[in-house]
């Protein structure tokens, strides 16, 4: 027991020191620096042009003059003592940075992973259960055809239609700017109304894997011996399906909710865009345009850690939930 | 009122590929408190027929028949309504498999989870019967807190045991129970069922490959064979005199009743395709009629509580001798009475030893029957014909003999060609070239070269062991019914005897024709005989299935004859 939690330790370290090193030397590959901006992001933006002498001032400021083995072990050193650096481009600390905007991305993606995973779960057993059915070709079909939108055009759709056209949901933001709330449930409501297009379009992006997976295990459950005998013990189809079926058929579904996590706060980065949302996948976006080095390799980490936990997590609920990998 | 009774069962599998029929039309009663065993090989529908009864058969299959539990039509109740009967009134034990019980489910939660439904107790009752029910099949309750993977297999045969009995079934049904296990987990699980039996008096149907697990629990067996029943009987009665072709074939594949023998299966398999009309055992069986392949027998009474479907009635008798008598004249003008009053039945595809020492009439009795020397009185008849009239050895699928000394019976100045064509040279059989093929085909059969160099070669020339194969294929190429063999591996060393033998024992068991063995060799005959004829000067003292006579022989000339074989002795000497 002692032993299987210190290589589970080491290998949540050693894993952790190669995202930190990529997540180190990658923004750096990329041409350009951060004092080099020449074109506005948006209309209007002030954008300064800096001078070569300029430039190498604050290059020297910042320490990237320096050269990249020392600023890497500078790096790791402030990162032991929960530095994460200064953002450039916003010239606060970057885990002040972060901590303004992750709320909202964990808002989406933990709202979009639980509707999906529950959407999917109930869509996929009511197509196995009437397998070859009208119900099951509807569903199967309708999202089959979902699969194949990516995330950011069905999110352009849905703005387009709903924001633009319907004008039911906001254009973009988390919340009503400037609004004067009466209570929390006005507050909550209001985050609700910004959240939800944001939510729809992760959601809908993994609902068809969650919903296939289902499927599919469960059709492979049912044919199990197990479901026989619970069959033969007149157990009744409720508790057939519900307690032997879907119990065994939810465990690949677990391990993909982990997965899915992942995926998500890497795929966050174009709805929030689309969406103009303000978290961390927006933020990205400008740190990347802006080379804010400090910021890039915040945010990255945060997502890296963050996938990190969501395996490790998966690993003890799997555990709990199938005694055949328990040790 | 029977508590169990199936009319006309058939199951169909309905595959996108073809329609498999795996019960095709069974009918049998169980009466309360009886075991029925139903034995047959896999894929003959034994579990179709469990599941069926169960309701538990998948969708794609097409059920026709009826099913009644006490007078109950079972087999057209919608789901919900069979749930009433499953456990409570009908409840199985499966087969041992490592997914049989849910993974993730605790065994004494799936053990008390009927309970709980079917006997409306609560759940800390249902907890300590189901503490009850593992000391029950000999299981200590502190497994009941344990996942089914964590169990050995008989563990889980024995959980699968102490679940079936839960909601104290009327009739169990056991799929199998016992085939995955080791030989002493399958002797505690035969005794734990006696003993339920006995103390609880269930109504059993069991089913099972294993015959001789069956015959230890069950009263009365049904053999099945690719979804029909063949013969159904008291379990003694089928084990002792099996009537169906298939049913012998089965006992005599079986180990623990013939421990002695060779194994050898039956050979050819099951015939697919659902168009085939005839009888589903006739693309294996030795005795075939025309009628075989046009019509399906029915299972028909015989008397004595036995049942058979076979349009020959059962296994055939391919030659009968009644009342020979044959004396020798000696030089001092007295008569030696060789074969004194023999009457013998062979059945079909059976391999019949007669033994004996020399000098006891084993030989002139084969000579009779293959019509080599005429009996001075009693007949002889093959397939019902006479032996003395209709000259078999002459024919196609006749009697032929092969005789003991090769050195003797083939022309040292014949080539092999002239030496194995001669029969159909003499019965004049085919055109040249025919015979060039039908003599390179059988040399092939008995494992010899047909290259013409080999045929070339004069007889003089082989070995012993290749001499007697060549006696054999000048035999084999008549396409006998019934192969004489008098003592053809005397002759040979004991190497080349096996080899000689296990080709004979082959051929027997490929070709399906009957054999008469005839040997003094109690040892060699046990590795291939059915059954067993003792000679004593002149008379047949005793008959029976080769074991009964080895094991147990009755007569006083065959416990000398057991008694003398010079036995291995492994022990050490010890040293005074």
């Amino acid at each position: 027991m002692e032993k299987d939690r210190n290589s589970f330790i080491f290998r949540f370290l050693s894993t952790l020191f190669v995202i930190l090193a990529i997540n180190f030397f990658l923004p750096r590959m990329m041409p350009g620096d951060p004092f080099s901006t020449t074109s506005a992001d948006e209309v209007g933006e002030e954008i300064i042009v800096m001078t070569e002498e300029q430039r190498l001032y604050y290059m020297k400021y910042y320490g990237l003059d320096r050269p990249l083995y020392e600023q890497f072990s500078k790096y790791m050193k402030n990162l032991i003592t929960g530095d994460l650096g200064r953002s450039i481009y916003y010239k606060m600390p970057v885990r002040d940075v972060i901590w303004l905007h992750l709320p909202w991305t964990m808002l989406i993606v933990m709202g979009a992973t639980a509707i999906s995973t529950i959407s999917g779960v109930v869509l996929g057993t009511v197509s196995a259960k009437n397998r070859k059915k009208g119900s099951d070709r509807v569903i199967m079909t309708g999202m089959i055809a979902f699969a194949e939108i990516p995330s950011f055009l069905l999110g352009l759709i849905l703005l387009l239609i709903f924001s633009v056209y319907f004008r039911l949901f906001p254009l973009a933001g988390a919340v009503t700017p400037f609004a004067n709330y009466n209570g929390p449930a006005e507050q909550a409501w209001d985050i609700l109304y910004h959240a939800f297009l944001p939510v729809l379009t992760l959601s809908l992006s993994q609902l068809t894997g969650v919903y296939l997976l289902t499927r599919n295990t469960l059709i492979t459950v049912t044919t199990k011996d197990y479901i026989r005998t619970a069959r033969a013990k007149g157990m009744g189809e409720k508790t057939v399906w519900v307690r032997h079926a879907l119990r065994n058929a939810l465990l690949p579904v677990v391990t993909r909710t982990g997965f899915m996590i992942g995926i998500m706060m890497g795929g966050v980065v174009l709805v929030e865009s689309v969406f103009s949302y303000p978290g961390i996948g927006m933020t990205l976006r400008s740190a990347v345009i802006n080379r804010d080095y400090p910021l890039i390799q915040g945010i990255l980490l945060v997502i890296a850690v963050s996938i990190l936990i969501c395996n490790m997590l998966v690993d003890k609920i799997y555990g709990k939930l199938d005694p055949r990998v328990r040790i | 009122m029977s508590l169990l009774k199936i009319n006309d069962l058939r199951c169909h599998y309905l595959t996108d590929v073809a329609t498999v029929k795996a019960v095709n039309g069974i009918s049998f009663k169980i009466e309360e408190g009886e075991i029925l065993g139903i034995v047959g090989e896999s894929g003959s529908g034994k579990t179709t027929v469990a599941l069926g009864i169960m309701g538990l058969l998948p969708e794609n299959t097409a059920i026709s028949g009826e099913i009644f539990y006490r007078d109950e039509l079972i087999s057209s109740l919608p789901e919900s309504e069979i749930d009433k009967f499953r456990w409570k009134d009908i409840a199985i034990v499966f087969q041992n498999s490592l997914e049989v019980l849910n993974p993730v489910m605790k065994v004494g939660v799936q053990v008390t989870e009927p309970m709980i439904k079917h006997l409306d107790i609560n759940p800390e009752n249902a907890r300590s019967k189901c503490e009850d029910l593992f000391r029950t099949v000999g299981l200590d309750p502190e497994w009941m807190d344990s996942y089914p993977h964590q169990l050995s297999g008989g563990m889980r045969q024995r959980v699968l045991l102490a679940m079936a009995l839960s909601c104290d079934p009327k009739l169990l049904l056991l799929d199998e129970v016992t085939s995955a296990l080791d030989a002493f987990t399958r002797k505690e699980i035969r005794d734990l069922l006696v003993e339920l039996q006995k103390k609880n008096g269930y109504t059993m149907l069991m089913i099972s490959h294993d015959i001789t697990f069956i015959s230890s629990v069950a009263s009365r067996i049904a053999v099945m064979y690719s979804g029909r029943v063949v013969e159904t009987g008291p379990v003694r009665d089928i084990l002792v005199s099996p009537r169906h072709p298939y049913t012998r074939g089965l006992v005599h594949s079986t180990p623990d009743i013939f421990v002695y023998k060779d194994l050898w299966g039956i050979p050819g398999d099951v015939p697919t395709g659902d168009e085939f009309k005839g009888c589903p055992f006739s693309t294996r069986c030795t005795q075939k009629i025309d009628i075989c392949k046009k019509a399906s027998p029915v299972l028909t009474p015989t008397g004595g509580g036995r049942e058979i479907a076979c349009h020959r009635g059962g296994i055939a008798d391919i030659l009968v001798a009644r009342n020979l008598n044959f004396s020798y004249r000696l030089p001092n003008r007295k008569y030696l009475h060789a074969v004194n009053n023999v009457s013998l039945e062979v059945t079909e595809g059976e391999v019949l030893a007669i033994v004996g020492q020399t000098g006891s009439g084993k030989s002139t009795l084969a000579h009779i029957l293959a019509n080599v020397i005429r009996p001075e009185s009693g007949e002889v008849l093959f397939m019902g014909g006479n032996v003395s009239e209709e000259h078999y050895g002459s024919r196609f699928n006749g009697i032929q003999i092969v005789f003991q000394d090769p050195f003797s019976s083939t022309s040292n100045r014949f080539t092999v060609l002239d030496a194995v064509k001669e029969p159909l040279y003499i019965n004049k059989i085919g055109s040249n070239e025919d015979r060039l093929q039908m003599v390179k085909n059988v040399l092939e059969l008995v494992r010899l070269p047909s290259s013409d160099n080999f045929l070339r070669k004069y007889c003089g020339e082989l070995s012993g062991g290749q001499r007697q194969r060549v006696a054999l294929a000048r035999a084999m190429v008549m396409e006998p019914k019934l192969l004489i063999a008098d003592e053809i591996t005397s002759a040979l060393d004991v190497s080349t005897s096996a080899n000689v033998l296990r080709l004979l024992k082959g051929l027997q068991n490929k070709r399906g024709f009957a054999m008469i063995y005839i040997s003094h060799d109690l040892s060699l005959t046990l590795k291939i005989a059915d059954r067993i004829a003792v000679m004593d000067s002149g008379k047949i003292v005793e008959v029976g299935n080769s074991h009964d006579v080895m094991l147990s022989p009755s007569d006083e000339y065959t416990k000398k004859l057991v008694g003398s074989r010079i036995g291995l002795c492994c022990h050490t000497h010890q040293a005074v």
